[in-house]
């Protein structure tokens, strides 16, 4: 019984932090200690260990959704030669 | 930067070329979203490079990504007051623009499940979110942007790109495992 309400608080807790555990952001690091409480749980715990495949899977399909804003090369050249212009437009 | 900046045009243009040049593709991806179509990404992302321009004394030499990012999109507020802030006009483009899934340039064993039923139906989940939370989720997701520069583009805190693309993924996530489509990929 204890052992089952120990398992819930710790899918609550992880829950909380698979995301940025995943994203690893430098933003919003977690602690080495959070971390390594984190996967001891993944270890044990089914269901957890099914979200964060969810969350791999869906960063990988959104991930291949870039090809659709993939830039035109002619689009940065244009960018590029602008740039190189640059200082003739805005003599400062 | 603004101790270092070289003193004459030619190195200082030499040196923003430089800060910018690694920038620009990405530059033009988050524009391309945040536009309508290809030739007002450009016009934005030109637009964005002369007030950078203008600006790099301010700069503090930085998280140049970020900076550009931000100058990126207060110039499109600026260009388009109209527009709601935080959100992306053109999710249409995204859609309709994407490539087919069957031909992937890296396919992999692990990817080889994400197949074009799983797209259709993340098309209808990412679709129905409410335009702020797709938004994080199209920034980090799609772009590959960290929380920092998604921030940066949606002028918004970390935390509140952190919490939106938070409950984008759950609320994908939840829809997608509901799907019948998915048969067990997600569920
Ligand atoms: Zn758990």
């Amino acid at each position: 019984m204890t052992g089952t309400l120990r398992q819930m608080l710790t899918c609550h807790w992880s829950a909380r932090r698979i995301q940025r555990y995943l994203d690893a952001d430098p933003a919003a690091p977690l602690t080495p200690g959070e971390v390594a409480r984190l996967e001891g749980h993944l270890a044990t715990c089914e269901r957890c260990t099914r979200i964060v495949q969810e969350h791999r899977t869906l960063h990988r399909a959104l991930s291949r959704w870039s090809g659709a804003t993939s830039v035109d090369s002619r689009s940065v050249d244009r960018v590029r030669e602008f740039l190189s212009t640059i200082d003739d437009q805005d003599p400062t | 930067m603004t101790e270092s900046r070289p003193p004459d045009d030619g190195a200082r243009k030499s040196s923003f070329g430089e800060l910018v040049e690694p920038e620009i593709e990405v530059l033009l991806r988050v524009a391309l979203t945040i536009t309508s179509n290809r030739a007002d990404a450009e016009d934005l992302v030109q637009e964005s490079l002369l007030r950078a321009y203008r600006a790099i004394d301010r700069f503090d030499g930085r998280h140049p990504r970020a900076w550009l990012l931000t100058i990126l999109r207060n110039t499109n507020a600026n260009l388009h007051r109209r527009r709601r802030p935080g959100t992306i006009g053109d999710w249409e483009l995204i859609r309709t623009a994407r490539p087919a899934f069957g031909r992937a340039e890296l396919p992999s064993a692990e990817d080889s499940f994400i197949n074009d039923e799983l797209h259709a139906n993340l098309d209808t989940a990412v679709r129905a979110l409410d335009p702020r939370f797709r938004t994080a989720l199209i920034l980090v997701d799609v772009h590959d942007l960290s929380y920092s520069e998604a921030a940066a583009v949606m002028g918004v805190p970390v935390g509140t790109v952190m919490s939106r693309l938070s409950r984008a993924r759950d609320r994908v996530r939840k829809s997608l495992r509901l799907s019948p489509l998915t048969r067990g990929d997600l569920s």
